[in-house]
């Protein structure tokens, strides 16, 4: 057992649970504002097309992934392409996890300074969510997936609750016409989703430490699915409350809606309990991404443990969090702008080349 | 922690099992196989010599007791008992086994041939009246029987000692649990007797496969403990880990149950307790049954239940006997108490201080009028409140229990009313900070402490970070209790890894006879705890028809 670097085991069902949290915690908070400006009251025609592709992209990975159910997505390119290639593979994957990871330390951090003006700097709440993440990933795959069991109900629930106080609020009228923009915008659109769905390329990671790896096709597909049909009904539901121009204008909207609770005049305001349930599914993301790029580093160098390299990718995580952007407002344009083509790189383009390569050279096992 | 222990435990018990017994007295053999003069640790067959030995090891213990008299009143046959004062039942041991050899024995056997050489025989299987009889050859065997409160007999002539059963002397009766309470269910509780503790026990699981496994622990004290388990249906994997954690301990005395749970938890740096204990034996017999495997302490009445979950802590022994809704609903304030104890001080804190605009503004303003004279910031004031309340409560245990009404006078009306009044405390903090100790008291107590502690941290980072500090403290709650185990068994089953099986005894406690497995992480060796579909049915519907339908009555 000692040789694998992570010895837990995860069921289909944890996996489920962890990759929907990890691709919901972020999609929900500046994404809708970046769709909605570019699809309008039809963002919920551009999330459907962003979920039907990243259904293909989870449906690629895992194809690839079964190809060898005992490794992850660092080691198997050496066997595809070669040791030397195989390990570039693997570093810039390192890279783009470290990268992915630290922007979505930023947007925590920003989200929490922004939205609730607190007078604390930025880089407390990034030195906070690294620390507990840090803490986390020590303890490994296993204890973070069965921390996410507790956390999503929670987090599901509380979504699901104030989506229901606020609906109020809500006029289906604000959704109509549909289809009033023209295809280019709504493609656009569904670029960004899109690369949040994509993220399920983690579950190339999971593959290995899956008791069943067969089923990890179903639990990636589930996943997309599931997380996507949600992001749908919540985009939706703040469109009906606000209406396209009004969200156009707003950063979260996703938190602006549960400013708008009010039941009997005694619960209102509810968006610290929305920020509860963003701040946990936020730290989920963190300790996946933060696990990968440990585990990744752990493996394209062949060590026989990552835990020492936890402490060390936690200070890098942490300077790029505040290195790579200069502001909010870049993070914002990045996202919108640069981030679908650079995350689709990793999560569709290079795991379909490698597919290819692994078909045409005939590697890994046949059954996937 | 656990890379560091094990490889030193692992290679104690390579060692014991090199060089000692079949698994008795395993602390002690070993060593006087060693001793240079072996043949010393044996009996002479000469008595004055046995006895001056014995008296050599026991000098200055003025608690030993040596009786010498005379075996069916021969001068030839001299005899020696020998007992601690106060351990052994003197009422026994003059009637059964001095009355018994000196008079009654040449009475009872009046044509046997009473020789010195037949007479260790003679006593053995004839005289003596008692119940319990033990053979040995050793010194070492003399000295621990009678420091047990074994009743020692040596006779002239004969390399051999006698062990008498009989253990006796002052101990506390079998009475109603102190710490434990029920409205519904047994009131028996341990006591500090193994022994007796062993009976209650086995009346409550009359099955020969309950064992109980002894073993001595303590270098010093030689205490006994006792390894308890439902053969079967226990794990043999989680029994067997239970001794060897249990054998890997060289204690110097073992005082107190609380000694070994320290030396064989799995994590030893974390709050929490990984052990649960119990006083009841009741709740241990349950505990037996789904699998789990007690360890029981001479000398205590708490003994130890392993592996342990974290939910154990939040049921009661009076749920499984209370009707199920009754449980249930019971059940759901007892885990709402236990995240209220643990938030509500931070989550006012962080409401008052950062979150204003979550409150309803009347709520908001007769706050605000409350705190305006306080001179304190709210994370102070609450600080000392509950500092205070600790302190009130570490008083209440210690206290002699005459002046428990000056304490809670003090506590109550000088705290409580005249700080409120004085104007250092907003009485909404009072609030709070006595409804939180009231919950902390609602669930397990062992279980309390880990909550109570872990309070202060979550102020604090609530008073700095508001509502997200409370949130980072909870995280890592819960990654941390995830991370624990207890006998390889995840301390947060069955919510994770989740068993929806075993959701049926977790807040909800389903009726009895839907609990027909056990508890599936635990007892998944002998999953099926009784037949399904015993649900009862009334006889009009058993019989075919529809209640109602013209049937008055049950005659």
């Amino acid at each position: 057992m000692r040789e694998i670097l992570e010895e837990g085991k995860i069921s289909s069902r944890q996996a489920v649970f962890l990759m929907i949290t990890m691709i919901f915690a972020t999609v929900i908070l500046s994404v809708p504002a970046i769709t909605v400006k570019h699809a309008r009251q039809d963002a919920w025609i551009s999330i459907g097309l962003a979920i039907v592709a990243g259904l293909f992209i989870a449906r690629l990975v895992t194809s690839l992934g079964l190809r060898f159910p005992d490794r992850t997505i660092f080691e198997y390119p050496a066997e595809i392409l070669g040791r030397w290639p195989g390990k570039l593979v693997g570093f810039l994957y390192i890279m783009w996890f470290l990268d992915i990871n630290a922007g979505v330390i930023r947007e925590y951090g920003e989200f929490l300074v922004t939205a609730f003006r607190m007078a604390t700097p930025l880089i407390v709440f990034n030195l906070v969510a690294v620390a507990i993440a840090a803490y986390t990933v020590r303890n490994g795959l296993e204890v973070f997936t069965r921390a996410n069991e507790i956390f999503f109900p929670l987090i599901m629930g509380l979504i699901i609750i104030t989506s229901i106080l606020v609906s109020r609020e809500t006029d289906i009228q604000r959704l109509l016409p549909v289809a009033d923009v023209d295809a280019m915008s709504i493609f656009k659109g569904a670029m960004v989703p899109l690369a949040w769905f994509g993220q399920i390329v983690a579950i190339a990671l999971v593959i290995p430490y899956l008791s069943k790896p067969r089923e990890s096709h179903q639990a990636a597909v589930t996943a997309v699915l599931v997380s996507g049909v949600i992001f749908m009904l919540v985009v939706s539901n703040a469109i009906a409350i606000f209406g396209p121009d009004l969200i156009d204008a707003m950063v979260f909207p996703g938190l602006n809606k549960y400013r708008m609770v009010n039941v009997a005049n005694f619960l209102g305001r509810l968006e610290a309990l929305a920020m509860t349930a963003w701040v946990t599914a936020g730290f989920v993301k963190i300790s996946i991404f933060y696990w990968a790029a440990a585990l990744g580093i752990s493996q394209v160098l062949e060590l026989k443990d990552y835990r020492p390299l936890v402490l060390p990718v936690g200070g890098v995580l942490m300077a790029m969090s505040i290195l790579d952007h200069p502001s909010a407002i870049h993070l914002q344009h990045f996202v919108a702008q640069v981030f679908p083509f650079f995350a689709l790189t990793f999560e569709a383009a290079i795991p379909l080349l490698l597919l290819l390569a692994a078909l045409a050279r005939g590697k890994g096992e046949k059954l996937g | 922690m656990r890379k560091l222990i094990r490889p030193v435990r692992a290679k104690l018990l390579a060692a014991k099992k090199n060089t000692g017994g079949a698994g008795e007295a395993p602390v002690e053999k070993p060593k006087d196989n060693t001793d240079p003069d072996k043949a010393s640790s044996f009996l002479d067959a000469d008595l004055a010599s046995n006895l001056a030995r014995i008296k050599g090891i026991f000098q200055n213990c003025s608690d030993i007791v040596y009786r010498e008299f005379l075996f069916a009143q021969r001068e030839d046959i001299r005899l020696v008992l020998i007992y601690t004062d106060g351990l052994a039942d003197k009422h026994q041991v003059s009637e059964q086994i001095m009355r018994a050899l000196s008079l009654e024995a040449p009475m009872a056997a009046p044509d046997a041939d009473i020789t010195k050489a037949s007479a260790y025989h003679l006593i053995k299987e004839r005289g003596l009246c008692v119940h319990q009889v033990k053979e040995t050859d050793r010194l070492e065997d003399v000295i621990e029987a009678v420091l047990s409160g074994d009743t020692v007999l040596l006779v002239e002539g004969h390399p051999f000692a006698i062990i008498n059963g009989m253990r006796g002397g002052e101990a506390r009766p079998v009475s109603e649990s102190e710490n434990e309470m029920v409205v519904r269910g047994p009131r028996e509780s341990f006591v500090e007797t193994l022994r007796t503790n062993t009976a209650l026990l086995r009346r409550k699981i009359k099955n020969s496969d309950l064992k109980l496994e002894m073993m001595q622990l303590g270098r010093l004290t030689k205490t006994d403990v006792a390894v308890v388990y439902v053969k079967g249906i226990a794990n043999d994997k989680l029994v067997e880990e239970v001794k060897s954690r249990l054998q890997g301990i060289e204690l110097d005395s073992v005082l107190e149950s609380g000694y070994v749970e320290e030396l064989i938890e799995d994590n030893t740096w974390s709050p929490f307790p990984q052990i649960n204990h119990t006083e009841k034996p009741d709740r241990l017999a349950a505990r037996l049954l789904e699998g789990r495997v007690g360890i029981m302490v001479d000398g205590t009445p708490i003994v130890l239940t392993v592996p342990t979950v974290f939910v154990e802590f939040l049921h009661a022994a009076e749920d499984y006997y209370e009707r199920f809704q009754i449980a249930t609903a019971v059940r759901i304030v007892r885990f709402l108490s236990m995240f209220l104890s643990l938030v509500m001080p931070s989550f006012y804190i962080a409401i008052i201080t950062f979150h204003q605009e979550m409150l309803p503004t009347a709520l908001l303003l007769s706050l605000a009028a409350q705190r305006e004279a306080v001179p304190f910031p709210a994370f102070v004031e609450t600080l000392l409140m509950e500092l205070t309340f600790e302190i009130l409560r570490e008083a209440g245990i210690r206290l002699p229990r005459q002046v428990g009404q000056a304490v809670s006078i003090v506590g109550a009306l000088i705290v409580g009313e005249a700080a409120v009044q004085a104007g250092l405390v907003a009485p909404a903090t009072v609030i709070v900070v006595a409804f939180t100790g009231i919950s902390s008291f609602v669930y397990f107590y062992s279980a309390s402490f880990a909550i109570r502690l872990l309070r202060f941290p979550m102020i604090v980072l609530s008073a700095t970070l508001g509502l997200y500090g409370l949130i980072s403290v909870l995280i890592i709650i819960v990654v941390h209790l995830c991370a624990l185990r207890s006998f390889g068994t995840p301390y947060l089953s069955p919510i994770a890894p989740m068993s929806l099986g075993d959701m049926k005894d977790l807040v909800v406690r389903a009726p009895w006879w839907a609990m027909f497995t056990r508890p599936r992480l635990i007892g998944w060796k002998n999953l099926k705890r009784q037949e399904p579909g015993q649900e009862p049915v009334p006889p009009e519907t058993r019989t075919g028809k529809k209640g109602g339908e013209g049937n008055t009555g049950r005659g």
